[in-house]
This record gives structure tokens, sequence and C-alpha cells, in this order.
């Protein structure tokens, strides 16, 4: 009876064992290499920002032949939603990309989330005023950030001259110019739609061109003034009315930001509204040389009659690298971060992959995008800082991104939209 | 040997395991969900105790029941015009040669073997207001009029999510019906016609109560597949354009991980689990009944 019970027992040793087998990781390979985990989004590592981050990679792991880097990448929306999923999970990878944003930076500082940095490790590499500080939460550094944002569009020239359209100044010529590339086959102007965001930086924008302050945004935000107010309802129709002229793709609400710009790439659409990081679409060989030569940007047009200027620049420093406080590699986790802050700005700019947060020189052989970009910047009469969209918590972010997505569908009307964007802000501004 | 597993304690030790994990993989969530229903936490941060705070706001959350609405209107789309559609298919292919049935099973089932990013992709491509086949066959057709942006219109849209699930699902649910129907016995179809009986009086009084349990199942299955449904309209649509192809397991996921609200995420997976386990047990009683009545 012993032996049966201790041949049960065994048995039932060996389910468990079976059953619960596998094993915890110390962040190093079998070979003693360290496995640094880095997560963004930047899908595309050969073009671009993904590029870039690659190449200094390589470089990286050439000085520090012990490490391995091990990268996830997604589009913006799914790696935020990653972001926090592997924040509830406290599994965030060892480096990350992630945004600046007070919304979506604080709730991970206050749960002790993110490694601090020191400010003066990264002074020398030549960042532009603001930018780092922007990074700076209760007077402590927690990232550095990677680029300078401009809110633009980008035009393919050679579909303006078949349509015989000139490049437009203000919203009322691209309502115009609409019958007259839809004739041709074209689509007017493509943005990513189904995630939200840029029609919130649209939003933005078309309200300011109206009211001529970008401080509005920032006051409802803080109940000082209301997105009720007829200024905002006045915005919020406006984009109604684009989106009724036809201005827009069809699929606005739902096309993502692959459909978009694969939409003006392949020269389906004759404008793509979205921000300085795809200056890189004038090096991008997926596309098609006519196209990159065809390529040019502007400046966000005006609103006839409205009181703000073309030099009133929607521009922020969004995009940020950050350290994980729960990494068993900090220190060279920081190494690495110092080196991409030393690195990036370089590399960014000799590959035209994006507009750097850090001071560029000019070059003749600049692509006409950058050149313009950086004349844009050099306009500029007034900048907006963080969008409103995140200005506040996540909550009022995704209700404000559904808001504007139901307004573009023509489901809900202008004062519904405000009404419920403002409901949104208050009940934002009345948490802890 | 024998007796050492008719020991009942051995047999008891041995089923250890398999209950710990049981009780690890669905018990302990459900009781962690249930806990966590109860508070306002990011899923990261600050926890607050809010007792049936996230309950009383999920009632009177519209988009909740518009989303369980979209999980009825699929269900019913997979039992009554799916499920019949695939039984009517799988009952013809019965009646072919065993080299063209197994063909035409194998084509059927194709779209059920593609990865379900494949299949969205490739439908969210035909249904493209610009580039998608669909609108092209239109135009060709001289049906200019009708093309539009089937995922992004707020008319069109949830019936377009929920033919691409179909079409992806349809393939199970024609294998479930010809495995089915392979089982009726010859000799009970033969008996049947002997006594006059036509074609549907065979299969409405013969044939289809023989394979109640096969279908009993079938239905639970696109009850739970249905109600689970998440993928293809995060894929697709994302649940917009306004909430229009919002479905319970996306809302879920969208709350807890994207609007930060993991107590409210998890209430909704409370209730969730709830009504999926109530629509299950009431399917189970009516066809109890049916049988019962046979």
């Amino acid at each position: 009876m012993k032996r049966k019970n201790a041949l049960a027992l065994v048995c039932a040793i060996l389910a468990v064992s079976a059953v619960f087998a596998g094993g915890g990781s110390d962040g190093k390979k079998s070979d003693g290499k360290i496995i640094l985990k880095m997560g963004d989004n930047l899908p595309d590592r050969k073009n671009g920002y993904g590029a870039v981050i690659e190449t200094i990679n390589t470089e990286f792991k050439a000085i520090h032949p012990e490490v391995e880097i091990v990268t996830e990448s997604y589009q913006d929306q799914p790696w935020q939603e990653k972001v926090k999923i592997y924040a509830t999970a406290n599994q965030l990878p060892d480096v990350l990309k992630y945004w600046s944003f007070g919304g979506m930076m604080k709730p991970l500082i206050d749960a002790g989330l993110v490694e601090k940095m020191k400010i003066a490790d990264f002074k020398s590499y030549g960042y532009m005023a603001g930018s780092l500080e922007g990074n700076v939460f209760d007077n402590e550094l927690y990232g550095i950030p990677i680029s300078g944002d401009m809110w633009v569009v980008y035009v393919n020239k050679g579909l303006f001259k078949k349509a015989g359209v000139p490049v437009p100044t203000t919203w009322d010529e691209i309502i115009a110019s609409a019958p007259k590339f839809k004739a041709i086959g074209v689509t007017p102007m493509v943005t990513n739609g189904k995630e939200g965001w840029p029609l919130c930086e649209l939003f933005d924008n078309i309200s300011q061109r109206i009211n001529g302050d970008f401080k509005r945004v920032d006051s409802a935000i803080n109940r000082k003034a209301k997105y009720t107010d007829p200024d905002f309802v006045q915005a919020a129709a406006y984009m109604q009315k684009l989106v009724k002229a036809g201005v827009f793709q069809e699929n606005l609400s739902t096309s993502d930001y692959g459909d978009a710009r694969n939409m003006f790439g392949q020269e389906r659409a004759a404008m793509y509204m979205m921000g300085s990081w795809e200056m890189s679409l004038a090096t991008d060989q997926n596309f098609s040389e006519p196209f990159r030569n065809n390529l040019d940007v502007i400046k966000f047009p005006v609103v006839k009659g409205g009181k703000g200027s073309a030099d009133d620049v929607l521009a922020w420093f969004g995009g940020n690298y950050i350290i994980s406080s729960t990494s068993k590699h900090k220190d060279i986790a920081y190494e690495y971060v110092k080196y991409l802050g030393k690195r990036f700005g370089e590399i960014a700019w000799e590959t035209q992959a994006c507009f750097p947060a850090q001071k560029v020189t000019p070059r003749a052989n600049d692509t006409v995008v950058s050149k313009k970009l950086l004349q844009i910047a050099a306009d500029a009469k007034s900048t907006s800082g963080t969008p409103g969209l995140d200005r506040s918590d996540s909550v009022f972010k995704e209700d404000h991104q559904e808001l504007i997505r139901q307004l573009c569908a023509l489901m809900i009307t202008p004062e519904e939209f405000a009404k419920k964007l403002d409901a949104s802000a208050a009940r934002a501004a009345t948490q802890e | 040997m024998n007796s050492l597993f008719n020991n009942k304690k051995v047999v008891a030790l041995l089923v250890l395991p398999g209950l710990c994990v049981m009780l690890f993989a669905i018990a302990a969530p459900l009781v962690i969900s249930v806990i966590f229903s109860f508070v306002k936490w990011a899923g990261f941060g600050k926890i607050r105790f809010i007792g049936f705070g996230n309950y009383a706001r999920l009632i009177k959350d519209e988009v909740f029941w518009r989303s369980l609405i979209n999980v009825l209107a699929l269900i019913l789309v997979t039992v009554f015009i799916q499920n019949v559609f695939a039984f009517f298919i799988a009952s013809m292919m019965t009646k072919l040669s065993g080299g063209l049935s197994r063909v035409l099973r194998t084509i059927y089932f194709i779209p059920a073997t593609l990865s379900l990013v494949v299949v969205t992709r490739l439908w969210v491509n035909i249904f493209h207001p610009d580039y998608g086949v669909l609108n092209k066959i239109l135009r060709l057709i001289g049906a200019g009029d009708a093309a539009k942006a089937w995922l992004g219109n707020p008319d069109t849209a949830l019936w377009a999510v929920i033919w691409i699930m179909i079409w992806q699902g349809f393939g199970w649910a024609l294998l479930f019906f010809y495995g089915g129907l392979m089982t009726v016995p010859k000799e009970l179809e033969e008996a049947a016609i002997v006594d006059g009986a036509n074609r549907g009086q065979l299969y409405m009084h013969v044939v289809l109560p023989y394979m109640m349990p096969v279908v009993q199942s079938i239905v639970i299955i696109d009850v739970i597949s249905s109600m689970k449904q998440m993928e293809m309209a995060y894929l697709s649509t994302e649940g917009g354009p306004g909430n229009t192809t919002q479905f319970i397991a996306l809302y879920l996921y969208q709350r807890a991980f994207k609007y930060s609200e993991y107590g409210y995420g998890n209430a909704i997976s409370v209730l969730f689990v709830i009504i999926a386990v109530g629509l299950t047990l009431v399917i189970q009683r009516m066809f109890r009944k049916s049988v019962d009545q046979i």
C-alpha cells in the first residue's frame, strides 16, 4: 500500500511539474549576452525613423558586443495600448519609445515605472530649447525627446498640375478644388481617420485658424473656456463642411495610417495631412521616383475670414525615449539612451528621416520637403505646444478621438460634438 | 496497475494537477476580475475602491448595450443565416461523389484555415471605397450609385464586419453539419421515404431531430464565438464609425487598455461572463425541451 501511495505521489509530482514547467529569465541569453528589450511605434525598419534606430542599434552593439537588442514595433495606437498592457503586467521593455505629453507620461511616472535620468548628461547634444524640459516632471528628467513635430499638409505637385489646381493657401481653395481632383480620379486629401488623433489635430488647428489663438484649447481643458463656445462649434461645423465637400477619402473614419499613407504615396491622393515626421516620404524607396520628385509640403492652410495665420504652427515635442524602472539592465539601458541622444539628431538629418528635436544644419542636398519644413519652422510666429487631446487624462483623449470620428462620419452635429467633448473635459477636470 | 487506478485517493491525486490548472486558469482570473471590478484603477498606479460604481455606470453605458445588440445581431445572423446555408450546402454535398465532395469541403474550409489578420485585411481591401474590388464590380455593371465605403459608412459597417466574420466561420459550420449528416443512418431515411415522406418532411422530422445534439453544439459554439468576437472588428474598424461595429469583447479591451479604465473593463468582463453563461444555459434548456418533445 505504501508503495502504491509513493507511486501515486511521484505521478502527481510529475504531472504538476510538467504543467508548471518553465522558468524565469534574468534577461540574459545562454551565451551570457545581455538582452536589451526595446519597444517602439516604428514598424518600418528600412525607412525613416525606424532605419535611424536600426543604425544606432548596430553602432551601439559594435561598441557593446555583450549586448543583444530585441525590438518589438507596432503602429502608434496599438503601441500605446501595448505599453499600458505591459505596465499593468509590470513588464515594460528596458527602453521604449513613448510620448512626453503629461496625460501619457505622468501616470507611468506616478506609478514608479519610469527611471530618472540626469539632464546634465544630455545638455551637450544640441537639443532645441524646451525639448528636454518637456520631459521634466517634478524637477526630474524622465525621458529624452526625439523629434520636433509640426502639423502640415504634404502635396503632390504633379497631381495639382494634372487637375489644373493651384497649390492652396486656404481651406476654401481646397474645398473648391475637390471636384477637380475627383474628375481625374484622385482623392483630394487623405489622413489617418481610424485612429482619430489626426482629426483631433485638425480640429485644434481649424479652431486656431478661426479664433486666432492656440491657447483657447488649453483654456477649454482647464475650464476657463468651454468647448461649447461659438469658435469651437464653428470649427466642428467647418470640419463637417470639409467632409461634406468630399475633401477627404470616403472611408475617413476607418482608414488607418498605412492606408492613408499608401494612398498618397501611390498617387491616388493629392494631399496628405500629417506631421513633419513624414518628411522621409521624400526618400522612401517604397514609392516611385516621380512621386518623390513631385512631393512638396505646405503650411496648414488658413480659414477665410478667420483670425489665425499660416505662420501659427501646431507644433510640439512629442516622441521620447524612456527607461523602465523595472529593467534588469538599467545601466546599459542608460548607456543606450545616452548614445541615442548623441546620435539620433545627426543620423536623422543626414538620412532626412525626420525633423529631430536637436538643432540641425541645413545642407545644399537636403530634400525639398526638409528645406520647406525648416522654413515653416523659421517662419513660425506662434506654436501650440502639446495637442489638446494629450493635455488631459486618457479618458478625455479617447473621448476626443471617438467624438471626432463620429463628427467626421456625420453621425453627430457640431453642437452635439461640442457638448459631449465639453462634458468629457469637465469630467476630466474634476479627477484627482 | 489496474488496482492502483481503482484507488479513489490515487485517482483524486492524479486529477489534482488538472484541477489546479483549471482553478488557476479559469476560477482565479474570474475571482480577480470580480475584485478589480469594484475599483477605479488604470492598471498601474493609484487604486481606489468604488464599490458598485463601475456597475452603476455600466448599466447606463449606451456603448455597452450597443455592443451587446451587435453581438446578438451576429448570433442571429450566424445561427439563422450562416447555419441554414451551411446545412443546405452540407446536405447537397452528402449526395455528391466522395472525390467531388472532398474537393468542395476543402474549398469551403480554406477561409477557416487562414489567419484572422489575413482574412480581415483581405476583406478590408475588397470593401475599400477607392481601390476595392466590390465597388469596381458595381461600377463595371452600371451600379456605381450603390458603391460606397462599406466599412466607413454607419449604415453598412456592421453588416460588412459581420460578413467578414461569417465568411471565415462558414467552413466550420459546414464541416460540423456534414459530419452530422453522415451519421444519420441510411435505413432511417429509407424507412421515412417508404412511409411516404417527401424531402422536406424527411429533413424536418427525421434528419434534423436525429442531428439535434450536433445542432445544439453548433449553436452553443456560435453563441460563444460571437460573444468573444473581437479581433476582426478591431482589425477592420476598431468598433467605428461611431461604435456602430462595437462588440463586447472589443469594448472591454478598449476600456481597459485604451481608456486606462482597468476597473471598468473588469466590470464589463464580469457582466459579459454572466450574460454568456446565462445565454448558454437558456439555449441548452431550449434544446433539452425540443429533444424531449422528439
